[in-house]
């Protein structure tokens, strides 16, 4: 089989793809999503534009190599951009830049997950107050996720159910891929909703669908039916509504009781007795009243965490991409040898 | 001995073929270009360039945009921003003042090696 044959250039290329990958296992899954999606656009660029696939491959550097540089670039503090010093390299910050602040969310999501919480933070249990993820996730659960899944869950129940309706008439379709690409849309969105806030790093891009370029417009509108990630996000909007509802509820009601153990001893001094409190017992309230503000913060910092990965995993669900071509089977450990059409980890 | 193209001086040289382009440029035609212009004995992986260039964007020294191409999917096309010509000519001033100093001190035979 020769190298310029589509369906073995596919398969070189998917070997070097199962090779960063697997170099990438242990980082982010959103990270290494991105990474494949890169370097896949990259080499099929380069093979279009006349390049053999080994040669692409070459040039692009070797899984070892691409895998290193999104570790150290993505994984350290990044070259600060307001001093005049030229940029050094990420491996030596201490001698050639000063500390910069991660830019990449506000709870600082990065190729490692959350920031690791220093000073106050990195104390056991109270340190949970100085974290910014506690509180992103208080904001979200208590109020921003809350509204957004009340209005993600009325938009698909209500565009769904015309789709639906309409299914006998030419209308329903159409529709309901519409429902279908909205529901992508809004789970992008919710991505970075959440990224900002519970502090978990989202893909920067979408895995494309389409790897031949003159797929027709059915084929498109096909693609997007079978795709998993259309129906795991349209699954999301609705699913998440019940579960919003719950936590926004726990949430609340456990603001509610830890605020009013701690305020009830002030607000019994300054002259409004509480009927079932007594002046003695202000220690022992204000006390239950940080306790239980503490374990609600880590109860939403948790459930943050599986929130933010659940919305990550549907965000780098791989869709099968349309091909022109039949492809082999793909091998996910392949045995890569220098021999013409496989792939060879270059080592320099 | 052919040795890597360093990480710090691949954000200059990153940032300054974006700066000359003519229209937002892709990853891949950036490599392309600084790999075309890399002398011999300095190897630059393109592959190294992405994770650069997202950290740029984190930032924002750049700004992306996906462009539908004709030979694949989408391409996400970077340009500079106004605090990425900021920083870049900054860090070339730098550069020049200490290449300058640089050939200074080593002169003599080592400079031509």
């Amino acid at each position: 089989m020769q190298p310029s044959d589509p369906e073995n250039r596919h398969a070189v290329i998917s070997a070097y793809l199962a090779q960063l990958s697997a170099e990438l296992a242990d980082c982010d899954a959103a990270l290494r999503h991105d990474a494949l999606i890169d370097a896949e656009v990259h080499l099929r660029a380069a093979v279009q534009a006349g390049a053999s696939p080994q040669r692409a491959i070459d040039d692009f550097g070797s899984p070892e190599e691409v895998a290193r540089a999104f570790r150290e670039v993505e994984g350290a503090p990044p070259v600060p951009v307001t001093t005049g010093t030229v940029p050094a390299t990420a491996d030596a910050p201490a001698t050639c830049h000063s500390a910069a602040p991660h830019s990449t969310g506000a709870a600082g999501a990065d190729a490692r997950g959350p920031a690791r919480p220093r000073g106050f933070a990195a104390l056991p249990i109270v340190g949970v107050w100085a974290r910014p993820t506690a509180w992103g996730a208080l904001l979200y659960f208590g109020i921003v996720g809350f509204a957004l899944a009340m209005a993600y869950f009325v938009w698909s129940i209500t565009i769904g159910s015309i789709a639906f309706g309409l299914l006998p008439t030419l209308l329903g379709l159409p529709l309901f891929v519409a429902l279908l690409g909205s529901a992508r849309a809004l789970c992008l969105f919710e991505g970075r909703v959440v990224e900002s806030l519970l502090g978990v790093r989202m893909p920067r891009r979408t895995q494309p669908m389409e790897v031949a370029n003159d797929i027709g417009f059915w084929q498109r509108i096909w693609c997007w039916l079978r795709d998993t990630r259309s129906w795991l996000s349209l699954a999301y909007l609705i699913g998440n509504f019940p579960v919003s509802v719950a936590a926004f509820a726990a949430t609340v009601t456990l603001v509610a009781f830890g605020t009013s153990l701690l305020i009830t001893p002030v607000v019994s001094l300054l002259g409004y007795p509480m009927m079932t409190f007594e002046i003695g017992n202000a220690p022992l309230s204000m006390a239950a009243g940080i306790a239980v503000l503490t374990a609600t913060l880590w109860f939403v910092t948790a459930l943050g965490w599986v929130y933010g990965h659940v919305v990550q995993a549907i965000q780098v669900a791989r869709p099968e991409p349309i091909r022109r071509h039949k492809t082999p089977p793909f091998n996910p450990t392949p045995s890569l040898q220098p021999n013409e059409g496989t792939v060879h980890a270059a080592h320099h | 001995m052919e040795r890597d193209l360093s990480v710090g001086t691949a954000w200059l040289v990153v940032l300054a073929v974006i700066a000359k382009s003519d229209e937002p440029i892709h990853g891949y035609e950036i490599g392309r270009r600084l790999s075309d212009e890399a002398p011999t004995g300095l190897s630059f992986k393109q592959g190294t360039l992405y994770p650069m260039l997202r950290a740029m964007e984190s930032e924002g020294l750049v700004r992306s945009s996906l462009t539908p191409s004709t030979e694949g999917p989408a391409r996400k096309c970077y340009v500079l921003t106004a605090e990425g010509r900021r920083v870049l000519a900054a860090w070339v001033n730098t550069w020049r003042c200490a290449s300058r100093w640089l050939n200074r001190i080593i002169g003599g035979s080592h400079a031509t090696e």
